[in-house]
């Protein structure tokens, strides 16, 4: 086991990473900003370490400042959260050359899933359904027209150097497939230099649901269920529920079957999840993500499984923590992410936050590193903290939900908390009636087709 | 090879410095209680401190420098409360650890005293094998200097002080 962990993040995750090591008897080396001086995992650990001023890429993403902290302070293992170095295959590589363990998957596995195509084909490979499309990129060479009718329209033009949502034009009928392709690939060529372009199903109203995987490294595999996350805005997942309303037993566990069984056959190390869009009960891989994520608290409360202290066991070269047969899910989980934004117009709003009460109680988790006075710098995203709520049933779960949004106070700041309080009263949310696009339609004030 | 890090934080802030010198300049101060002594000096990690009963107490630097008196019986501390907010303070720029020399044995770049002009070499920082010299970012005399030889630092930690 690892004995001293330099954790390469910042906020609630790092507080996340500091609580795991804490229960695993790991001492703990916080790295920081100037801006983060006050950081709640800062005070709290056994070292810290100032990296850099505010800006990221002075700070938490300078490589050769994490690794001085790493020898200065003896730390053998680092653990990078997400976002920031987690699924940076060069600095796992940067860390095994100096016999550091990296907290996380193998840097080819990173590389790999890293590449969306290439991410694609190895899903493709390894059995996972993938959203039906062209071969790779589609050329003005290339019978389009007959490659569009093969896969079925609507069809959505996607430029190759794209991402994010952006450079994606929808073709509805053989008709407009000629005009669609042309336009994309100019926009394309001028936002992103590169006029690629390659074709895949347009799924009108899918909801996003994907699947969390544990591996070992050796071939071993499980799966723990998954998370549904269709309510996103500008592709921001925004609130998170585990099990999904709308996949039953059976569907579950075939497609996790599936994901486990690939994770084996790649000799998958740590923790991942595979993202699918979900549509008429047929599921199409969108991409992998090799790290922790943001909505992980899902899974640990209907699991029971510690998603973070399993990952730095794991990486340690213990075993997976249960097998497949014993994995249950036990009732149902809701994650809300308030933001330090205005709830209308989602304007960032950092600064001080003069009230902070969190609710509590049975069912109820805060993964938050705010505290009254605490000062959120405008230098990093604007996660205030994440509500967990947990229910025997759905139903018990969305009451409990709206009794501890009413209670949360976080005062100085502006927060999302309005909008959640608004959702968890609305209809299709109740029912569980919602896809990728609903929350933006409701954001916009349109009528909003709920209906899966 | 990482280097293994001593019992305290690797935060080794301006205040972490003030208390073990006050802690040592108490410790000076009941000796000269206890005994018949009118006066001791010590000298440790460029910072001599010399105790004397009835006559104006001073942290004194090594040769070269004006003791600067302070009146009164009391111990005081030899370093600011706040150096980090000194107007003569040098930052480090970077992590790693800090030399005095640019090789084990060899004299030091500076020593208290010492006058320096812009972009002259001050110290050393060491982080992954490669040395780094942090240059002065002003002409000026070294008033103090902050840290120990081999000692671990963080970005923004005070280095030595110029005026």
């Amino acid at each position: 086991m690892f004995d001293k962990i330099l954790i390469a993040n910042r906020g609630e995750i790092a507080l996340r990473v500091l609580r795991a090591c804490k229960e695993l008897g790991i001492s703990t080396v916080a790295v920081h900003s100037t801006a983060d001086a006050d950081a709640m995992h800062v005070r709290l650990a056994d070292e810290s370490v100032c990296i850099g001023p505010p800006p990221s890429k002075d700070s938490y993403l300078n490589i050769p400042a994490l690794l001085a902290a790493c020898e200065i302070t003896g730390a053998d293992a680092v653990h990078p959260g997400y976002g920031f170095l987690s699924e940076n295959a060069r600095f796992a590589e940067i860390l095994a050359d100096h016999n550091l363990h990296f907290i996380g998957p193998k840097a080819e596995h990173i590389r790999l899933m890293g590449d969306k195509i290439e991410a694609k084909k190895t899903a493709k490979r390894l059995g996972i359904p993938v959203v039906p499309g062209s071969d790779g990129a589609v050329s003005p060479d290339d019978d389009a027209l007959a490659i569009g009718k093969a896969i079925g329209f609507p069809v959505l033009v996607k430029a190759a150097a794209g991402g994010g949502g952006r450079g994606m034009k929808v073709a509805h009928s053989a008709d407009d497939l000629m005009m669609a392709l042309s336009t994309a690939s100019n926009e394309a060529k001028s936002a992103f230099g590169d006029a690629s372009v390659y074709l895949e199903k347009y799924l009108q109203k899918p909801r996003h649901i994907e699947i969390q995987i544990l591996g070992d490294g050796r071939g071993g595999a499980i799966h723990l269920g998954e998370r549904d996350c269709s309510l996103q805005r500008r592709h921001q997942k925004v609130w998170e529920e585990g099990p999904s309303p709308v996949l039953a037993a059976a569907a579950r566990a075939r497609i996790g079957e599936t994901c486990a069984k690939a994770m084996r056959d790649m000799k998958y190390l740590g923790v991942g999840t595979i993202e699918f869009l979900y549509e008429d009960g047929e599921f199409y891989f969108i991409e992998m993500n090799t790290r922790i994520q943001v909505e992980h608290p899902v899974t640990e409360s209907i699991t029971d499984i510690d998603l973070v202290l399993e990952q730095i066991r794991i990486a340690a070269g213990g075993d997976l923590p249960a097998k497949q047969e014993e994995i249950t899910i036990i009732g149902h989980a809701i994650e809300c992410r308030v933001n330090a934004e205005n709830p209308q117009t989602f304007r960032p709003s950092p600064g001080k936050i003069t009230q902070f009460h969190p609710p509590g109680g049975l069912g109820v988790r805060i993964d938050s590193a705010v505290y009254q006075g605490y000062v959120i710098p405008p230098y990093y995203d604007s996660l205030v903290g994440k509500l967990i709520v947990h229910g025997k049933t759905r139903a018990e779960c969305l009451m409990r939900l709206r009794r501890a949004l009413d209670e949360m106070v976080v005062e100085g700041i502006e927060t999302t908390l309005p909008l959640f309080r608004a959702l968890v009263r609305e209809a299709d949310i109740i029912n569980g009636d919602y896809h990728i696009h609903w929350l933006e339609q409701y954001l916009a004030g349109k009528p909003v087709d709920g209906k899966t | 090879m990482a280097r293994q890090p001593d019992n305290k934080s690797a935060d080794k802030s301006a205040a972490n410095l003030q208390s073990d010198d006050s802690a040592l300049i108490r410790e000076l101060a009941l000796l000269l209680d206890e005994t018949s002594l009118t006066e001791i000096e010590i000298e440790r990690a460029g910072l001599r401190v010399r105790v004397a009963r009835n006559v104006t107490m001073s942290a004194a630097m090594p040769a070269g420098f004006q003791p600067v008196p302070v009146a009164g019986a009391a111990a005081v501390a030899a370093a600011d409360a706040d150096l980090a907010k000194h107007p003569g303070v040098v930052p480090s720029p970077m992590v790693g650890t800090a030399y005095w020399a640019p090789e084990p044995g060899a004299k030091p770049f500076i020593e208290v005293g010492s006058k320096v002009s812009a972009g002259q070499t001050l110290l050393i920082i060491e982080a992954m094998k490669t040395m780094n010299q942090i240059p002065s970012p002003r002409a000026g005399t070294v008033t103090q200097i902050l840290v120990e030889d081999g000692q671990p630092v963080e970005f923004g930690e005070p280095l030595v002080i110029i005026e």
